[in-house]
């Protein structure tokens, strides 16, 4: 068990004034079986009434509408949580056996699978360990190369990505290997951005992997929200209208 | 009946080219996307009514609330504990490799627990008199609004005709309709959603919306806002819809939460739906229900949820899913139509009588590597029905669609839309594919 004080905070920035601006954040941590909330206060600068919803994933939705001119929206959370990994979550969905958006495999990636299957054996955690240390051999971490859109299969062609695309690419190979698996989108590391990784199912409960640091979970990971891939977990989603040509967003996350 | 036809057809022929010029002024169309091109025809309207008896409909009725009673009871338990699942009744794959399954839509109960308010179900005659179905349609089916034109149009080209035989009235669809949006309406007006006039069902929309005293309105006036769903008025304020009809995608429907390059969606729509504010008609999510491998399953779904054995048939369906339906679908596929699950309108249907030696070989070794892709049916020897061709009448393959609407009891509307292919080789009737349409009468 360990307690640790959050923070994150998302600054978008327009160069051009933007105006009836929907956006749906997922950036109150869920209160779970392993990590329990202490306290969280969301700040969203310019000041705009939200309403707070839960979504199919167990995620906790803020929704707001800025319906006037604006040239920046700022979120930011701080709180205080405990986690504990010796207790286990059991919120299983079927969904998460099936490939979604961004980890349906294309040949390349199939052909991967095909190759190392041979030698994927024992428990399930054994096979995904397997996994994430084949993946770890395969794929490079390097910043650049990949963004959010990039699928499962296209980091997996250009062999290098960040931690979204070892987490798209694990759930893709677990996911072929009859694993149900989940993407989950949280602070760890306090290295200034927003981290991601892997759960995959025992078949009585959830269990974390890193495959970016191909390691196991440990109480110093903080879930914000979780899904079938990137797309179920987005912390910030927004549509607003204008003349803006550029979209700057700077995030900032501690976790101590 | 032949004869019943026969004298109805006397009665209206006449007029034939006076109702098809009124359509034709009305501005009756549907659009159509053919090569990347928009286009609009005119859907040709046949003056020979299908007239369906008081006791052929009563069974027809029964049948279709039953059935479409089943399937909103599936939705409900797909969307939450999926009993029908654990109890083996339907394969967990046929459920989550559909399309039209949306994880988004877990634990989500729309107001009153319907899904779909209106089913459109589509139905043939065999040639020894029984119905069967074809397909369900549970993603807001179109097509009600052109028989209800037909018939308004045949009651001024030609009045005698309804003075004369005891046809049930249709012009109650849009009070049925409207009567069914009320019952799901959150609080706040009926709007319907089009994506504009270049859309299949711009006319239907605009039609619906006047006759059912709902505003007609585009994405871009509505905005959701402390959670509830707003239409922007021209004076600058705001309105509540309590209840949106909308034909779009479901995965175009919000792009918070699906597509995020939607633009014909409304954001946050999805959240104001969840939490109770707003109904939508039909329900996010139905095409679970409405996919063809699903279709397989609605005969066990009555005997399931509602404990009945079912009155109307399924067309004898294989699923090659099954190791005993697989091998009976390798032996007689020559005799067979083979569907595409993943496709709809018509398209993606092959009849094995079509196809060469190889490529029926071909099409084999498809099925076997994506044996969940298809379902496979006994071509059904369906009644032809008499069209007037060029002043002539000849005999042409016709279906019906059925309208069922859940409000507070299952109704079936007592029309439908009866489409048949001016093709005299094709079974396919869909409009998409250059049918015509007739008025569908039922007997008193």
């Amino acid at each position: 068990m360990k307690r640790v004080n959050f923070y994150f905070s998302t600054k978008l920035t327009f160069d051009d004034y933007v105006h009836d601006h929907s956006f749906a954040l997922r950036i109150i941590p869920p209160d779970t079986d392993t990590q329990k909330i202490l306290s969280c206060s969301l700040n969203i600068s310019p000041c705009v009434p939200t309403q707070q919803t839960d979504d199919a994933f167990g995620n906790n939705v803020t929704a707001g509408y800025l319906k006037g001119d604006h040239r920046f929206l700022d979120f930011e959370i701080k709180g205080t949580a405990e986690i504990d990994c010796s207790k286990h979550r059991t919120d299983y969905m079927p969904c998460y056996l099936y490939q979604s958006g961004y980890t349906q495999p294309d040949e390349r990636l199939r052909a991967f699978y095909d190759g190392i299957k041979g030698k994927c054996t024992g428990t399930v955690q054994d096979r995904a360990a397997y996994l994430c240390d084949a993946l770890s051999d395969a794929f490079e971490y390097q910043k650049g190369s990949t963004d959010t859109d990039t699928t499962a299969a296209q980091a997996f062609a250009i062999g290098k990505g960040v931690c979204q695309d070892f987490s798209h690419i694990l759930i893709s190979l677990l996911r072929m290997d009859g694993i149900a698996a989940r993407y989950i989108a949280g602070l760890a590391f306090c290295n200034g951005e927003t981290h991601s990784w892997v759960e995959f199912w025992t078949g009585d409960h959830w269990e974390g992997i890193d495959p970016a640091n191909n390691c196991p979970v440990f109480d110093g990971y903080l879930v914000i929200s979780q899904g079938r891939d990137f797309r179920d977990c987005a912390i910030d989603r927004g549509v607003m209208f204008g003349n803006y040509t550029r979209q700057l967003q700077l995030v900032r996350s501690v976790l101590t | 009946m032949k004869d019943l036809e026969q004298k109805h057809f006397t009665k209206a022929v006449g007029n034939a080219n006076e109702i098809n010029e009124l359509l034709r002024r009305f501005g009756v169309k549907f659009g159509i996307y053919k090569n990347g091109v928009f286009n609009e025809q005119f859907f040709p309207f046949d003056p020979i009514p299908r007239v369906i008896t008081a006791e052929d409909f009563a069974c027809i009725e029964k049948g279709l609330v039953q059935r479409v009673d089943a399937l909103n009871e599936f939705l409900f338990d797909i969307y939450h504990d999926k009993k029908i699942v654990r109890d083996g009744i339907i394969p967990e794959d046929f459920i989550y490799i559909s399309k039209g399954y949306l994880a988004e839509c877990e634990g989500i109960t729309p107001k009153n627990r319907i899904y779909s308010h209106i089913s459109g179900i589509d139905l043939v005659q065999g040639k020894d008199g029984v119905w069967y179905i074809l397909e369900d349609n549970l993603r807001i089916p179109s097509g009600a609004s052109y028989p209800l034109i037909a018939r308004e149009l045949t009651r001024i080209a030609a009045p005698q005709a309804f003075e004369e035989n005891e046809i049930v009235d249709n012009r109650g669809y849009a009070q049925l309709l409207k009567e069914t949006m009320e019952y799901a309406n959150c609080g706040g007006i009926r709007a319907i959603l089009t994506p504009g006039r270049y859309n299949a069902a711009y006319f239907e929309h605009s039609y619906l919306a006047e006759h059912t005293g709902s505003v007609l309105v585009q994405n871009d006036e509505l905005f959701v806002e402390d959670n509830m769903l707003y239409h922007r008025t021209y004076s600058g304020g705001k309105t509540r819809i309590g209840v949106l009809y909308r034909r779009i995608a479901d995965e175009y429907l919000d792009p918070l939460t699906f597509l995020p390059e939607s633009l014909i969606g409304i954001p946050n729509l999805m959240e104001a739906y969840r939490s109770g504010n707003v109904g939508i008609i039909n329900a996010p999510g139905n095409g679970v229900a409405d996919d063809k491998g699903i279709y397989y399953f609605v005969p066990k779904m009555i005997k399931y949820y509602l404990g009945e054995e079912p009155i109307l048939r399924n067309a004898p369906t294989y699923l090659p899913f099954y190791k005993e339906d697989m091998k009976y679908v390798m032996d007689n596929l020559e005799k067979l139509v083979i569907k595409d699950v993943a496709e709809a309108g018509g398209y993606g249907v092959v009849f094995g009588s079509d196809l060469t030696k190889e490529k029926l070989e071909e099409f084999r070794k498809t099925i076997i590597a994506e044996p969940r892709r298809f379902i496979a049916q006994e071509v059904i020897d369906f009644l032809d029905l008499p069209i007037l061709d060029n002043g002539e009448t000849v005999m042409r393959k016709a279906d019906l669609r059925a309208f069922v609407l859940s409000g507070e009891t299952t109704r079936v509307w007592a029309s439908g839309l009866t489409r048949f292919s001016r093709n005299p080789d094709s079974f396919v009737v869909n409009s998409s594919q250059g049918g015509g349409f007739k008025d569908t009468w039922v007997l008193k």
